[in-house]
């Protein structure tokens, strides 16, 4: 048995924009990333706690960068998956596959 | 307008009611959204959901804590019984009689081992079975816990006992505890959960810190990104250069503001003038070191408790190091302390003051902040008129100078609020032009300057000036304590001219050199009864009560004195004023915040025998307008004792001046009060009485109006 979690709707997203911005991925950018996604806005600091959790399981890691006036003299701090992270990526993506694959074609009622 | 930062107050809460560390990534990413136009409420919105997450997450993080905290402080009850069996063996009752008096310390450090010994062991098992916590806890951080633990236990448990024994104090006296240890580790009952909450909350406290909430804060690395370049020491210089010049300057503004009106606030509150009537220098050397060394030191608590804020923008980066800002403008705070007692005098050698302050800071303030700020040197035109025809470059446009009008306009309304006696205005408005004007015209390095090479110029220019602020300051106290004798005469002779038709004028000279003028230029005063009504009383016939038989009162007509003081004093002094009339028409009040004391004292011919005396009446005449109660209190004195021995009768209210009696009078309302006089053990006889008004707060700095008119004594 893996000693392992499986990750969340939100981690997942998170980590996927951070894919997706590569070097330019931090706080900002990441939310805004996610707003335009999720069709909903999104609070900076459940941002955050999500990437923290994600750095504790080894899944990104951070840096701190220069200050800039614009935010008040406080630095960035921008996130990089890891291969771990990237692995679960996948393997979440096939499994997610597979399950909808394996699924009766489904019929939505959207009006 | 919109702000360019944050709400204060939400970055505030971002940064201190978060749990854990203050994430400053976060507070830069708000920050940067806010400025890019987002509203003030979007920002509080974040910062509220930023400090719910965080708790949420701190606590999920913790949870492993309080249940352990929980179960551990279930086994509180029996390590208590056991304490208690300790502490009540017969060795401390021989031991502690060694230690005296301070026998209380050595029982309270053994009570505090032993808690702390279960505190203690709590903590190393927790250490032990928590493998996260193990893992990322090392030396200093392992000792906290322990320390802490120790720490913060007497107060807790002390104030768990108060709350309890306040709100359920009726529950505990029938509570005890299982006699069994399991029975008292599985008791419920509130006594066993009152004894468990102060381990509990400390085990919490204590191991709460030790705790991060994720590894990653003592990992993170500083580098120059986005773009991978090497990582690089911050640069101050390069990152002020990225903001525009108006920014920079206004946060140094607001920093000298924020000091200048700390200053102000410390001098208006506690530079007061000396107390004594006429001075002598030292003391008022002493005084004018201390005033000066406030304004400095209040103007640096000022300028940094500005600086620290969390929207200031150089909170991380000030330009130029804090300790040589605050030298830099020490300079000028320093005379702030005697700017503010001239003010107090309306003396316009405040505006004065103001300008020279403001100069010094004007002059040590651009030295300092030539490397960060663009040099403002007044440009020279440029004539070409060698490459030119002639007349052909005469019509240049000369350099707009804005500031040349705003010196003028300042001046201008310095003088116009100098004119009306606005002095603290005129001060403002004319150090401020002072400022304006040396700020533009201070000759500027032409190179960078070392640093030390500032520190020593600061900390010299604040030396050279130092010694004038004292001086001035001592001037200023001189001239305050001066101004206070002038105000003082002329108070007491405008009282003294009102009075003139009652007033004694042999004690004229003796009052006006008082130093307290509470009662209208006089420190206390003393009421005759007009002389045209005066009676001279013969000795009493003591006989009259002493014979056997006697049933009919001693009538003794009112005609002593009435006292007017103010607290602390008990009696009205040599310099006291002194006129006739009486209360019902004297119009006698405080001119200050002290409430006034009101006594009548009628001094009797001969001693009377407490034991022949069984009560005292009291006839007064009210004619007091002012709605509030008043009672008496009256007092019996034997003043041939050594000692003065006096006996208290006890109070009395005048019913005519409680709210439910109250109504305006336009004549006398005449009432007599009962006064019991027991048999006094301590006191034979009397030969003074005093009557004492005792007002409520309407009245306590107004005399009332009322009289005594006689007194009847009734034979035991």
């Amino acid at each position: 048995m893996t000693n392992r979690s499986y990750l969340g709707e939100f981690e997942l997203m998170i980590l996927l924009v951070v894919v997706h911005l590569g070097e330019e991925a931090y706080g900002v950018p990441i939310s805004r990333e996610l707003e335009g996604n999720r069709g909903r806005s999104v609070s900076i600091g459940s941002v955050y706690a999500a990437l923290e959790r994600l750095e504790t399981k080894g899944l990104v890691i951070s840096n701190l960068a220069d200050p800039t006036p614009e935010r008040g003299g406080k630095s960035k701090r921008y996130f990089q998956i890891t291969k771990e992270g990237l692995r679960q990526v996948h393997e979440t993506r096939q499994v997610l596959t597979r399950m909808w694959q394996a699924l009766p074609e489904l019929k939505l009622d959207l009006r | 307008m919109k702000r360019s930062e944050p709400p204060p107050i939400a970055a505030w809460m971002l940064e201190h009611c978060t749990a854990g560390d203050f994430d400053e990534a976060l507070a830069g990413d708000l920050c940067e959204s806010y400025s890019s136009g987002l509203s003030d409420g979007w920002y509080w919105r974040q910062v509220f959901a930023a400090c719910a997450v965080s708790w949420s997450e701190s606590l999920r993080a913790r949870m492993p804590l309080f249940v352990f905290a929980l179960i551990w402080s279930m086994m509180a009850p029996a390590w208590k019984v056991f304490t208690d069996g300790i502490e009540s063996a017969p060795i401390f009752d021989r031991i502690l009689p060694y230690f005296g008096p301070v026998w209380i310390f050595p029982a309270a450090a053994g009570w505090l081992l032993l808690n702390s010994i279960f505190l203690w062991t709590g903590i190393c098992v927790f250490i032990l079975f928590s493998s996260n916590f193990r893992e990322t806890i090392r030396g200093k951080v392992l000792r906290r816990p322990f320390l802490l633990a120790s720490l913060i236990f007497l107060p807790i448990y002390g104030a768990t006992f108060l709350g309890v024994n306040l709100y359920w104090y009726s529950f505990f006296p029938n509570a005890g505890f299982a006699t069994t240890p399991l029975g008292q580790i599985a008791d419920l009952r509130m006594l066993a959960d009152v004894i468990r909450m102060p381990y509990f909350i400390a085990l919490l406290c204590a191991l709460w810190g030790a705790i991060p909430r994720s590894i990653r804060r003592t990992q993170l690395r500083l580098v120059d990104s986005p773009p991978t370049e090497s990582s690089t020491e911050f640069d101050v210089l390069k990152f002020v250069s990225t903001l525009d010049s108006y920014t920079v300057k206004r946060c140094f503004g607001l920093m000298v503001s924020a000091g200048l009106i700390n200053a102000m606030i410390a001098g208006i509150l506690l530079c007061r003038l000396v107390e004594l009537h006429s001075p002598t220098f030292a003391p008022l050397f002493i005084r004018a070191i201390l005033y000066v060394i406030i304004g400095l030191l209040a103007g640096v608590v000022g300028s940094w408790l500005y600086w620290k804020n969390p929207s200031s923008l150089f909170r991380k980066h000030l330009p130029i190091p804090f300790p040589l800002f605050a030298l830099v403008c020490a300079s000028g705070w320093i005379w702030v302390a005697p700017m503010t007692i001239f003010s107090e005098q309306l003396s316009p050698v405040s505006a004065f003051v103001a300008v020279i302050g403001a100069i010094f800071l004007a002059v040590g303030l651009r030295n300092a902040t030539f490397s960060v700020l663009a040099p403002a040197a007044p440009e020279a035109p440029i004539y070409e008129s060698e490459q030119a025809e002639l007349f052909s470059q005469s019509l240049y446009r000369a350099p707009g100078e804005s500031h040349g009008y705003v010196i003028t306009f300042l001046l201008y309304a310095g003088f116009c609020a100098l004119a009306i006696r606005l002095n603290l205005a005129a001060a403002a408005l004319f150090a401020l032009c002072a400022f304006l004007f040396v700020w533009r015209q201070t000759f500027l390095p032409t190179h960078s300057i070392d640093r030390n090479h500032e520190y020593r110029r600061a900390a010299l220019r604040l030396a050279y000036v130092a010694i004038p602020a004292v001086l001035v300051t001592a001037w200023a106290l001189l001239d305050g304590v001066a101004h206070r004798n002038r105000v003082a005469a002329m108070n007491a002779a405008a009282s003294a001219g009102s009075r003139s038709s009652t007033s004694d004028g042999a004690h004229q000279k003796a009052k006006s050199d008082s130093s307290a003028y509470g009662l209208g230029g006089y420190e206390s005063l003393i009421l005759w009864p007009v002389p045209e009504k005066k009676q001279i009383v013969p000795p009493l016939p003591e006989i009259s009560l002493l014979a056997p038989g006697t049933t009919q009162p001693l009538i003794i007509p009112f005609n002593g004195q009435y006292w007017y003081m103010q607290p602390p004093n008990k009696n009205p002094g040599p310099t006291a004023h002194l006129a006739h009339g009486t209360p019902l028409g004297a119009e006698i009040a405080s001119i200050n915040s002290m409430p006034l004391v009101m006594d009548a004292h009628q001094t009797l011919g001969a001693a009377i025998p407490i034991a022949r005396c069984r009560e005292i009446q009291i006839e007064i005449e009210n004619r007091d307008n002012r709605k509030g109660a008043i009672a008496l209190a009256a007092l019996l004195t034997d003043t041939a004792s050594h000692k003065g021995t006096s006996l208290y009768l006890g109070r009395q209210p005048i019913v005519s001046t409680e709210p439910e009696h109250f109504s305006f009078k336009s004549g006398s309302v005449f009432e007599t009060l009962h006064f019991l006089v027991p048999a006094s053990a301590k006191m034979r006889k009397f030969d003074e009485i005093t009557v004492m008004m005792l007002p409520d707060v309407e009245h306590a700095l107004v005399g009332p109006k009322i009289a005594i008119k006689q007194f009847q004594l009734f034979p035991r």
